[in-house]
């Protein structure tokens, strides 16, 4: 374990030290923010003011390309490499590569989701019980997961050339069909209700409104995040001989 | 203790038995059986496609065999890689970007249960000098000289390399057998695949050829080189009588141009002596060694016209009694 450990923190400095990765998961939604949230102070969406949504929908952009898109074209390129094979050959324990790959993953997710609650906090004026702030963080921080299970599925069963149109189609439909972009409403909001984005938005936003939260959306997410995991099993273990 | 030592040193560091492993219509590997002893150093050889990295990769457990068992230490190699028992540098191995080829260094010694110090490592693996670069940033034969490192980070009781020197300069190359032997010399065993038969000539106690998925030869270099006819022996002589040469004795191959002759024999002393007994006097008599690179094509030459089904022991290069007049 105490390797794997190392495994992961190694992992975590490699993806501070990566532009790309910073870019889209923290530079990016913090920019929208900055721009974007003051402008539409006065709309209200989802029962709550704009830069309360806008919020929630930034931080889960961040926390969810950095898990999917990021992770996916890293684990393709590292299998293609050989450096998971190379892996193979030392004394940690099998699956040590996803295990790590999972840590970092949901470790870098903390400050560039923290970081964007902390600008609707104290930029976009959203005020809420401790224990909100925490439930917000969490439900993101569970999405991000899901997303990293999806993209060791997608990471591990395509090429690097492939896995980029691939990440960045799910990417696109999950996000603009979750309402990430803007707010849905209508038709739009009746496909996007089956989507773990759309949900993990809402939840934030029944949150903040005081409303209660459907159990359907918290069974949304579980059941994607249970399907992404079974895909990367299925991925992981298929691979087994050409990794 | 001394008794479970004692038990191990006399088992086979690793054996094959009846190894195979198949990918649809292609017998990559094929009833391969080898066992290694401890402290040997065995050069694999082969043809490209001969099923060397194949039979690595199962060794190293990367890869199942379609059939046959791998032990490695008297156990499953599993086992064996588990406890850091094994060294191994891939012909296909990557390494991670974006880091210091030292903190890659570090972080792989962190993973071994007998780890050496990360300096000495950097220096027995010649790259030290270049520590502080980043791993995406090295040129091949420097990634390659990483790879090794990689390979001897901890301590262990058996190496295996596919191809270490492939992309390495003339220099490197000498440099990492110097490095290597030393390896070798505190009583590891060292099993690699190459393609540089003088590397294989220097290093090796012991040759292993195979072609095709199957074992074609095993033994010390020079017994692999008499196999193929150890000696050159050529002269000039007036009145060729084809069928005497033929039945000289310790005779492999035999190729006549016009009144020059060239004979490979496994006895050139044998093969002159019957010769002059005879009462021939040939003129401009030279004997040479055949390297173990014409060994090696003969040998495999040889299994390549069995395996396409023409008329085995007819043919003009070495390997095979055979004769051919211009
Ligand atoms: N994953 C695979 N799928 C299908 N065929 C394969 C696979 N891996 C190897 N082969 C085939 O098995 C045979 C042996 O390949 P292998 O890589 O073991 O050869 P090699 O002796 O290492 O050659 P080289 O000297 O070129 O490295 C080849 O015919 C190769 O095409
Ligand atoms: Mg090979």
């Amino acid at each position: 374990m105490n390797s794997t450990l190392a495994l992961a923190r190694a992992e975590v400095r490699r993806l501070g030290r990566n532009k790309r990765y910073s870019f889209f998961s923290v530079g990016l939604p913090v920019v929208l923010y900055l721009v974007i949230a003051p402008s539409a102070r006065h709309y209200h969406v989802y029962g709550v003011a704009y830069p309360a949504y806008y919020m929630i929908a930034m931080a889960s952009i961040g926390a969810f390309s950095g898990a999917l898109t990021g992770n996916a074209q890293r684990i393709s390129q590292e299998r293609k490499d050989g450096w998971i094979r190379q892996l193979r050959l030392t004394a940690l324990p099998a699956n040590a590569y996803v295990i790590a790959k999972i840590i970092a993953s949901m470790v870098i997710t903390v400050p560039s989701t923290v970081l964007v609650l902390l600008l609707g906090r104290f930029y976009g004026g959203v005020h809420l019980e401790l224990w909100k702030w925490f439930a917000i963080g969490g439900t993101i921080w569970i999405g991000a997961l899901a997303f990293t299970a999806l993209a060791v599925a997608i990471g591990y069963r395509f090429m690097p050339d492939t896995v980029q149109p691939i990440a960045m189609f799910v990417y696109f439909v999950m996000s603009i069909l979750g309402g990430l972009w803007f707010a849905l409403s209508g038709f739009l909001a009746k496909i996007g209700d089956v989507l773990p984005t759309y949900q993990v938005t809402r939840i934030g936003t029944d949150l903040i409104s005081n409303q209660s939260v459907p159990a359907t959306a918290y069974i949304t997410i579980l059941a994607w995040f249970a399907g992404f995991v079974v895909l990367a099993v299925i991925a992981v273990r298929a691979t087994a001989e050409t990794v | 203790m001394t008794q479970g030592r004692m038990g191990a040193s006399g088992a086979p560091v690793v054996s094959f038995e009846n190894v195979r492993k198949v990918y649809g219509h292609v017998k990559a590997v094929d009833g391969l059986t080898m066992d290694l002893r401890p402290g040997e150093t065995v050069a694999f050889l082969g043809p490209n496609g001969a099923g060397k990295s194949t039979s690595l990769d199962m060794l190293l457990d990367l890869r199942k065999p379609t059939s046959g068992t791998i032990r490695m230490f008297g156990s499953d190699p599993y086992h064996a890689i588990k406890a850091g028992r094994v060294g191994a540098m891939l012909q296909s191995g990557g390494l991670m970007p974006e880091v210091t080829v030292r903190e890659l260094v570090a972080l792989v010694t962190g993973f071994h249960p007998r780890p050496l110090p990360v300096e000495q490592t950097l220096k027995r693996a010649g790259i030290a000098s270049f520590a502080g670069q980043r791993v995406d940033k090295l040129s091949g034969g420097q990634t390659q000289r990483v790879r090794f490192a990689l390979a001897i980070v901890g301590e262990c009781d058996l190496i295996v390399l596919d191809e270490p020197t492939a992309a390495m300069d003339v220099e490197t190359r000498q440099a990492f057998w110097v490095n290597m032997k030393a390896e070798v010399a505190e009583g590891r065993t060292l099993l690699f695949a190459t393609h540089y038969l003088e590397e294989a000539d220097q290093a090796a106690d012991r040759i292993i050829v195979i072609n095709k998925g199957r074992l074609l030869a095993d033994g010390t270099p020079s017994q692999i080189k008499a196999r193929a006819g150890a000696k050159r022996i050529s002269f000039r002589l007036d009145r060729i009588d084809e069928p005497f040469l033929l039945g000289l004795p310790a005779l492999v191959n035999v190729e006549i141009r016009h009144d020059l002759v060239q004979i490979q024999s496994t006895d050139s002393d044998r093969t002159l002596y019957a010769l002059l007994d005879a009462g021939y006097r040939p003129r401009e008599i030279e004997v040479s060694g055949v390297g173990l690179e014409q060994a090696f094509i003969a040998i495999t030459a040889e299994d390549d016209r069995d395996g396409n089904g023409t008329t085995p022991g007819r043919s003009d290069s070495a390997g095979v009694a055979s004769y051919a007049q211009h």
